[in-house]
């Protein structure tokens, strides 16, 4: 058998008070894709930033190619050939994406302290054109979707020409077709020889993808099985220690007929052009689409983020105008965000602020005082509600795993008595225990009589979890879809129905 | 659009703006000069006749002389608290009186804020001069005003208050030492009208006006120009800080703005350099007259070869030394004259090289 | 069938959208004010006029512009004035006090300045003091060591050969004096360090996101400190022009040009969370204050206004950049 590429023998790494990685092993072949498994906190991504060296191990060995070595730094990695895509993008927005690519191994001009702009911009040419990539090298980060932004993020791992390719959660913000993209450009680095470490939540995926799997659960090694033969059932039992039994909601017969929310003719630039549906009680609306097509721009501009030209907004049957976002909550609409880290939380501060962050106001005597009884009680309330696992509510949001956050994010919106709740793509991020935890939270909620729309690029949670489904498209709806007749292959139709060219 | 909305709506409360300043600056300079033009006519009226006597050469010191023993102050601590430390003025103040209290026995703290707007810096020291119970304090206030309450503490304490330099426009100060700047300034003011023909366009570069001597120094020379010379035309006085540079700049403006500017007053050291400077930038030294302030080798340089019409020296280890004389005189109890006037000289390239004069300048 | 999400702007949008148009927007603020001072202020539309405004700008220029670089990496500096005053007062000792030729004064001028920027460059990249802390604290060590040397006594540069004064202050071309060229030859030269090195690109690299760039294998800490040293020159070079107005050094001033030299930076575009800007909206936010304190001046504004509506200025400013940014988004 070929040496391997890489082999990790009793790896520890502990930080203050957590015990990220407790004697875990991992190996990788050259031509093979690895992925590895684990609820969040399970130590995938703390034992590929061992490899990666962005973390000191405290035990165990690495070897490389068969020697043994000490990775100090992210760039001792690079020169071992190894290279990591993580999963928060480490791009600098105001600098191109050519810039980015190279950064740190720019081509020299006339004197060696001297830029080549122009060398710099056709290698990255070269680049995106040996991956199949259509970006622009001039073209500013921070003005490019995620999709791209990832893309770029990919195409600078792999101009290192490594050998090991370590993913974290690649296709989180890709469409299905950027993911069909991205597996023919990993399946093509494998079969160049290279060894790939695949990270995800999505098991479907993987099987598509990967050779092996390897589970972790609590920081521990628990499994490496050959992806032909596990079974997803198998692979989610191993992760969580449990059978977890992922049923399928019952859907109520008739609809409520009261409609909560009404938008009519909803403007704003090109991206939200013209929408108008309405919300019933009790009802989960999905939006489903391509990335880009304008759903979160569609909420932000109800919610008021960002102030729609036009449009009509009523709520219970009462026009209302909705000046900012402080007008949306009063009205009663919550909006959790696609990106909770850095529009949904308060990181740095604990559960407890977090919880009633959007509803200070309750908490507050007559002179602004906050009543921390108060707001204690329905911190820990809320903790119990949504069973998020916290050591208490003083620990500090940042601390949590994906899904817990998310769940506190929740907890802040029900706090605030809203009855409107827009999730945007609610379980990104999140591993499959806490996933179906979020999903039997919507759906209580929606039985409880809260409105949800819920954006979502995952399909099958779609079809899961929608009463209905609006599909949209550059910036319009396309079409709406019953629970009942809704399939994959329809909602792809109509998320890629882009406008009929005018005849001439 | 809302970029256009708001770029109107800025230049608009800009042009608001200025309006209003043009409309005040006449409206404000005219108040603020009238109380101190009419308290200044009398002093100025006053030492007019005075200095009519002294004439050109300067105004005399008083009479006061100061102790040959220090008595039962004899190994005491006398806190000296100056304007600053940024000009050689206060470094020759402080030598003068540093040598007197050597000579006499005594000890002497001396010390300043870096610059002369930091008011609230030398509050601060003389607050902490004050707690370690000194046997008397001298001070130079940057803002009479300001230093009431700490003022007041002394004098509470029993801890002679002894005034130099600017002093303090105050009644706890047993005494004040310093030159009586309305009468310097107008005797600049003669020479700058017998300089440009008693008729013409005359600047004022002043270092700031809270102090006593920036308000007196622009007041005297202000008043002696209204009152004597009406064909003079004195501008708006601007105050530079001090600062050479920002001096240099106002200067610059103020001949751009009145190209038949004949003469300049700087009022201080740090504001006659920066009209020495902004004269030797616009080449028009020799043709626009200058009169200063204090001393300096740069000030000496330009009398002694012309460019600058003379100065107003004081006598600044004077003021050093009679103020450490008075504090050992208000230790050992004796009743000490309101003012002590240690003189000042008006000096040009005759007089320069005079020992009397050479005595009184710094560099 | 739809491949790609949001298309990428045009290079068109791109640059319509992007610094240039604060540029764009100060240099239309300059026109403005120089059209309207020229119309309504009597004496302002001269030759002389224009020329004093350029040699006013000189020391602010050539400070602002070593702050550009620290701006841009998200940083600041609060010691660029005192700074100032201990690389001229270095250079009086040099040329004055040792009686060393000219050209070693200046040198030593520069050395003086970027060695500030070394040390403000450690504190802030080795002991990970804030940068606002850190240059605050060399502020006053390089104002109190300015006096500690100089005896808190002026130094003047009479009978250095070349003259010094006559040297920087004469006005071979176009009657503009010399500290003009040095300024705006300063400018150039920034440009070229921003926009054509790896210096340049490191620095908008550090500012745009720190964290990636150091994990992209950058040596963060060192290059921090190379940034601050290059500040520091330029401190060294506005030592040189404000000794040379004056032909003097004078230990007592420089506190409050730091001010002058962040608001020029600040204006012209350059943000103060890092990432992006120019040098050459720096000089014209250095022209804009000039030009707003000069006119003031010759139509006879007293002081205290001209502090206001300078303040304001830099306040709508900024206001109007962060107009242009969301907008932008």
């Amino acid at each position: 058998m070929a040496e391997l590429l890489v082999e990790m023998t009793g790896i520890s790494k502990s930080f203050p008070g957590v015990h990220a990685l407790d004697d875990c092993r991992f190996e990788l072949r050259p031509g093979e894709v690895h992925a590895l498994v684990g609820e969040n906190g399970a130590g995938k991504s703390t034992l590929m930033k061992v490899l990666s060296g962005i973390y000191k191990r405290d035990a165990g060995t690495i070897k490389v190619k068969g020697v043994e070595v000490e990775i100090t730094s992210p760039r001792a990695a690079q020169d071992l050939g190894i290279s990591i895509i993580h999963q928060e993008l480490n791009l600098m927005g105001h600098l191109t994406v050519a810039q980015n690519i190279f950064i740190g191994r720019e081509p020299r001009g006339a004197a060696p302290f001297l830029l080549d702009e122009k060398t710099l911009n056709a290698k990255a040419r070269e680049l995106f054109e040996t991956l199949h990539l259509k970006l622009d090298p001039r073209a500013r980060v921070s003005s490019l979707a995620v999709a791209q932004q990832q893309m770029v993020e990919i195409a600078k791992a792999l101009s290192f020409s490594s050998a090991v390719l370590i993913m974290d959660e690649p296709t989180a913000a890709l469409t299905d077709t950027e993911i069909d993209e991205l597996f023919r450009i990993i399946r093509h680095l494998r079969d160049q020889g290279k060894g790939i470490v695949h990270i995800s939540h999505r098991l479907e995926e993987l099987k598509q993808i990967s050779n092996r799997i390897t589970v972790m659960r609590d920081g521990r090694f628990i499994a490496t099985v050959n992806t032909a033969d596990a079974e997803i059932q198998q692979i989610i039992s191993m992760m969580v220690g449990r059978t977890v039994f992922e049923a399928t909601p019952e859907l109520p017969e008739q609809r409520d007929p009261n409609v909560v929310l009404e938008v009519k003719g909803l403007n704003l630039g090109r991206q939200v052009r013209d929408i108008s549906f309405s919300l019933h009680r009790g009802e989960i609306l999905g939006i489903a689409g391509l990335v880009g097509a304008g759903r979160t721009e569609v909420v932000r501009a109800i919610f008021a983020a960002d102030r729609p030209e036009s449009g009509q907004v009523t709520i219970n049957g009462k026009q209302v105008v909705i000046h900012g976002p402080s007008d949306a909550v009063h009205h009663g609409i919550a909006y959790l965000s696609e990106d909770r880290k850095r529009y949904g939380l308060a990181l740095g501060m604990d559960v407890e602020l977090n919880t009633v962050l959007a509803s200070l106001r309750r908490f507050a005597n007559g002179f602004g005082w906050v009543r921390t009884g108060a707001t204690r009680k329905q911190a820990l309330e809320q903790v119990q509600a949504l069973a998020i696992k916290t050591p208490s509510i003083r620990q500090r949001v940042k601390n949590l795993s994906g899904g817990n956050q998310q769940k506190v994010v929740i907890a802040k919106w029900l706090t605030a008595d809203t009855d409107i709740l827009i999730f945007d793509e609610p379980t990104r991020g999140i591993d499959v225990g806490a996933k179906s935890e979020i999903y039997r939270l919507l759906n209580d909620l929606a039985k409880q009589g809260k409105s949800i729309i819920m954006i979502s690029s995952e399909l099958p949670e779609v079809l899961r979890m929608s009463h209905r489904i609006l599909v949209m498209c550059e910036g319009r709806i396309t079409g709406e879809l019953s629970s009942a007749e809704a399939t994959q292959e329809k909602i792809m139709t109509l998320a890629t129905q882009r406008e009929a060219v005018a005849a001439a | 659009m809302k970029l256009t909305r708001l770029t109107s709506l800025a230049a608009g409360s800009m042009a608001l703006a200025l309006v209003a300043s043009a409309c005040s600056s006449s409206a404000t300079t005219a108040p603020a000069g009238a109380p101190a033009s009419a308290a200044a006519p009398a002093s100025a009226a006053a030492s007019a006749a005075a200095s009519a006597a002294a004439s050109a050469a300067g105004g005399a010191a008083s009479a006061y002389t100061g102790p040959t023993d220090a008595g039962t102050a004899k190994g005491k601590t006398i806190a000296i608290i100056s304007k600053g430390e940024q000009h050689q003025f206060w470094q020759a103040v402080k030598k003068g009186a540093l040598d007197e209290a050597a000579k006499l026995g005594v000890t002497a703290t001396y010390q300043g804020p870096a610059t002369e707007s930091e008011i609230d810096k030398q509050l601060t020291m003389l607050q902490t001069a004050l707690s370690n119970n000194p046997a008397a304090v001298c001070f130079a206030a940057l803002d009479s005003k300001a230093a009431g309450a700490l003022l007041q503490q002394a004098k509470d304490a029993n801890i002679p208050v002894i005034g130099f330099d600017s002093g303090v426009d105050s009644t706890i100060p047993v005494t004040t030492v310093a030159t009586d700047n309305t009468a310097a300034a107008a005797v600049a003011a003669d020479h700058m009208a017998s300089l440009i023909g008693n008729a013409g366009t005359v600047g004022v570069v002043v270092h700031d006006q809270t102090s006593q001597t920036g308000i007196t120094r622009r007041d005297g020379f202000l008043a002696q120009m209204a009152a004597k010379y009406p064909n003079i035309k004195v501008l708006p006085p601007q105050y530079g800080a001090g600062d050479a540079v920002k001096s240099a700049d106002i200067a610059k403006a103020m001949m751009t703005a009145n190209p038949d500017l004949k003469g300049f007053f700087g009022a201080n050291e740090g504001s006659i350099k920066g009209v020495l400077n902004a004269l030797k930038e616009t080449g028009n030294e020799g043709k626009i007259v200058a009169i200063g302030y204090d001393s300096g080798q740069q000030q000496i340089d330009a009398i002694t070869s012309g460019v600058e019409a003379g100065a107003i020296t004081q006598n600044p280890i004077g003021i050093g030394a009679k103020c450490v004389d008075a504090a050992i005189d208000a230790i050992n109890g004796k009743t000490l004259p309101k003012t002590i006037d240690t003189g000042f000289s008006w000096f040009d390239k005759t007089n320069i090289n005079n020992p009397e004069i050479q005595a009184v300048l710094y560099k | 069938m739809q491949t790609t999400s949001a298309p990428a702007r045009s290079r068109a949008q791109s640059l319509l959208a992007g610094e240039s148009i604060q540029r764009l927007l100060a240099l239309a603020a300059l026109v403005i004010l120089l059209v309207f001072f020229s119309i309504v202020v009597p004496h302002f539309a001269s030759t002389n006029n224009y020329i004093d405004i350029l040699t006013a700008t000189a020391v602010n220029g050539v400070l602002a512009t070593g702050v550009t670089f620290v701006i841009i990496t998200g940083g600041i500096d609060l010691s660029v004035g005192t700074g100032m005053t201990f690389t001229s007062v270095v250079m009086g000792i040099v040329s004055v006090n040792m009686g060393l030729p000219l050209p070693l004064g200046l040198l030593a001028a520069l050395a003086a300045g970027a060695l500030v920027g070394v040390i403000n460059g450690a504190l802030i990249a080795k002991a990970k003091l804030p940068p606002f802390i850190a240059t605050l604290g060399m502020l006053y060590v390089t104002l109190g060591m300015a006096q500690v040397i100089s005896d808190v006594h002026p130094i003047y540069f009479e009978g250095t050969q070349p003259s010094f004064q006559q040297f920087f202050m004469a006005k071979p071309v176009a009657g503009i004096p010399n500290i003009v060229w040095v300024m705006l030859g300063g400018a150039a030269i920034a440009w070229i360090l921003l926009n054509k090195t790896i210096l340049g690109r490191y620095t908008f690299a550090l500012g745009s996101n720190e964290e990636a760039t150091r994990l992209s294998g950058v040596n963060v800490d060192r290059w921090k400190i190379i940034i601050y040293a290059v500040d520091g020159l330029f401190i060294g070079l506005a030592g040189i022009v404000i000794a040379s107005r004056m032909n003097s050094a004078q230990p007592g001033l420089g506190m409050g040009y730091e001010l002058d030299a962040i608001a020029a930076a600040v204006i012209g575009g350059n943000s103060l969370s890092g990432g992006e800007g120019s040098v050459v909206g720096t000089i014209i936010g250095a022209f804009l204050i000039s030009t707003l304190r000069i006119g003031l001046s010759v139509a006879g504004i007293p002081d205290q206004w001209k502090s206001v509506i300078t303040g304001l200025v830099v306040i709508g400013a900024v206001w109007l950049d962060i107009l242009r940014r969301r907008s932008r988004a």
